[in-house]
């Protein structure tokens, strides 16, 4: 096991290197050298001081070389727009917000997600599953604007319950990750619910009960435990949908976290700031994918050979 | 026992250019093939039959209503802004007063062709890199397995505007091309399973035995059979990008208005929802929709396709 987990961990050096290198490159194409174009006239000296300053008199692969130390080191480099600013400052001050949020989303579609699809699968083939899972189904294929515009509109404008934008109380948090968590709790619904009603059919489970333990401990114990293992790993790409979704709600619940400050710097063509983020937001999806590697390694120990 | 008029059976075919073995005509033949079986199977499924029937009426009305309409989608009349749902507009007008049933086919349009321009190039990358990695085996495969490993640690909806940034600019094509881009890992990660496992076929091995070359092998013998895999992957691929277009010019980095698209639209309603929501529900409800159905039908498609993985 240990083994496994060293050289899983030990194989995300190079994924991590190929990622910023591909951001990188692809930063390069859009950019060009941020100081030679610049609006503001500058001296000559002035500008080969810069060009010093941020190695963009390099070779590329230097530049690389650079920016990889910067990001194994943990400085993002300056923002090209914002004077004073460093990415590292954006991210301190934004990112927070976006980690809270996604959590919470998170949460919520693990709270509701989860029930729901054990419900189906208990009361297979009733009402309850059919409902469950057409709800479900509905709900995966929403786009999250329109849930988080519908819940504005119902519940902050003509209900008056929560505020309709903002980041600050708790009250502000709840549609926001509400919204976010609709879509991932669908898809946990249906995980849940699809391994249950394999897991239903094992061997081991009718000699449970066969041995006379009783219905809930039986789910409880040996059903629940299994059925989560899809949870584990859709945890994952879920990540991805949650950065994805976040974009959008931090957009119309107006949160001043990462994605709307994505949106903004791409709008302000603050390049190094896009990259800063872009590498940051891949590190978090490949730790992400790193961590559900190990957990599925440890919670099926068929697995880990063939991923290893 | 079925019979059919006219037999155009594989199996038939086949026994029609050995010599001899040609089956007397008229006698009764069990037609039975792969697609065949799959459609009745795929007929046999209530939900994805409704889902089908609605996915395209979506498509028909998207196509055909701008030719239809009395109104155009930029038809702009500020006497009627804001209007609910009415005999003249079905569906109401949004804040500049355009038909929003129009518009909502015009930016159907761009958002189905976006969708499927984009299928396509997924399939086509993910078919070509599959391939290869699966067909070459190997050290190639292991490097460009670990590769495409590296490439999913990109998330989608960044990398995506990263692409339109390098384009720079943005209309239908272009997003077609960032969406593809930031997507076909999955569908060349199926590809190369597929093509692992076809390739230890023994109608592989006894192509190869009588010497048929590599790119014979690969274009007669194995994609042919990834065929119904990729057919899956058309739905599956397309709610993804569909919602991705959405995504991108919501949050006003794709489509822009004037312009039409689903995402284009509800990105304009978000400015007029507290007083007028049916602008955004409108384009949502579209994507929805569509999205369900694509869903539904890919369901549908596997358990017709493939049996075995069928859910209980």
């Amino acid at each position: 096991m240990l083994k496994f987990i060293v050289r899983r961990i030990f194989w995300t050096i190079p994924v991590l290197l190929v990622v910023i290198f591909l951001t990188f490159t692809m930063m390069r194409q859009i950019g060009g050298n941020p100081f030679r174009h610049s609006e503001r006239a500058v001296p000559e000296a002035v500008q080969r001081n810069l060009e010093r300053k941020f190695h963009v008199d390099k070779p590329w692969y230097t530049q690389y070389a650079y920016y990889v130390k910067g990001v194994a080191t943990l400085d993002l480099g300056p923002s090209l727009v914002l004077r004073g600013q460093t990415v590292n400052d954006i991210v301190k001050e934004h990112f927070p917000k976006s980690i809270e949020l996604g959590v919470y989303a998170f949460l919520f579609a693990l709270v509701v997600g989860v029930p729901l699809g054990m419900i189906a699968a208990l009361k297979h083939n009733t009402s309850v599953d059919y409902g469950a899972m057409f709800f479900s189904n509905v709900f995966h294929a929403v786009p999250s604007f329109l849930v988080a515009t519908l819940l504005i509109y119902y519940i902050a404008l003509k209900g008056g319950a929560l505020p309709t934008s903002g980041w600050s109380t708790w009250e502000h948090k709840i549609m926001p990750s509400i919204a976010l968590g609709f879509a991932p709790m669908a898809l946990f619904a249906r995980l849940v619910r699809g391994t249950m009603l394999e897991t239903l059919q094992q061997d081991y489970v009718r000699t449970a009960r066969a041995k006379g333990l009783r219905y809930r401990r039986v789910v409880g114990l040996h059903v629940l435990r299994n059925s989560l293992i899809p949870v584990v790993t859709a945890a994952g790409p879920l990540l991805g949908y949650i950065i994805t979704g976040s974009f959008v709600i931090e957009l119309i619940f107006n949160i001043p976290g990462i994605g709307q400050y994505y949106v903004t710097a791409v709008n302000a063509r603050d390049y190094s700031v896009v990259m800063g983020l872009t590498v940051l937001l891949s590190v978090i999806v490949i730790v992400a994918n790193l961590v559900v590697d190990i957990l599925y390694g440890i919670l099926d120990p068929r697995t880990r050979d063939a991923r290893a | 026992m079925a019979t059919s008029p006219t037999p155009t059976n594989i199996r038939e075919d086949a026994l029609a250019d050995v010599p001899g073995a040609a089956p007397a005509s008229g006698a009764p033949i069990r037609q039975s093939n792969l697609w065949k079986d799959a459609w009745r199977r795929y007929i046999r499924n209530k939900g994805a039959v409704v889902a089908g029937a609605i996915f395209l009426l979506v498509v028909l009305y998207c196509v055909i209503w701008p030719f239809v309409s009395p109104y155009t989608g930029n038809e702009v009349d500020f006497t009627v802004a804001k209007q609910g749902p009415s005999l003249s507009h079905p569906l109401g007008t949004d804040k500049f007063g355009r038909d929003l049933f129009t518009r909502t086919a015009e930016g159907g349009r761009v958002s189905i062709l976006i969708g499927f321009g984009a299928t396509l190039a997924i399939l086509l990358f993910g078919v070509v890199y599959g391939s290869i990695s699966g067909f070459i085996g190997g050290r190639v495969d292991n490097g460009l397995m670990r590769f495409l490993d590296a490439l999913y640690g990109l998330p989608y909806l960044p990398f995506a505007i990263i692409t339109l940034a390098i384009i720079g600019r943005t209309d239908m094509w272009t997003m077609m091309i960032a969406l593809s881009i930031a997507s076909w890992f999955t569908t060349a990660r199926i590809v190369r399973g597929q093509v692992l496992t076809l390739k230890e076929n023994d109608y592989v091995r006894a192509a190869k035995a009588v010497g048929a070359r590599w790119h014979r092998i690969l274009v007669r013998h194995i994609l042919p059979n990834t065929l119904g895999v990729l057919i899956i992957a058309i739905f599956l691929e397309l709610p993804a990008v569909i919602l991705g277009e959405a995504f991108l010019s919501f949050i006003g980095l794709g489509i822009s208005p004037p312009d039409a698209s689903w995402g284009a639209m509800a990105q304009e309603g978000r400015t007029t929802y507290r007083t007028h929501p049916i602008e955004i529900v409108v384009p949502s409800v579209a994507i929805a929709s569509l999205v369900l159905c694509a869903n539904f039908i890919a369901d549908g498609l596997r358990d017709a396709l493939d049996p075995r993985t069928r859910e209980t």
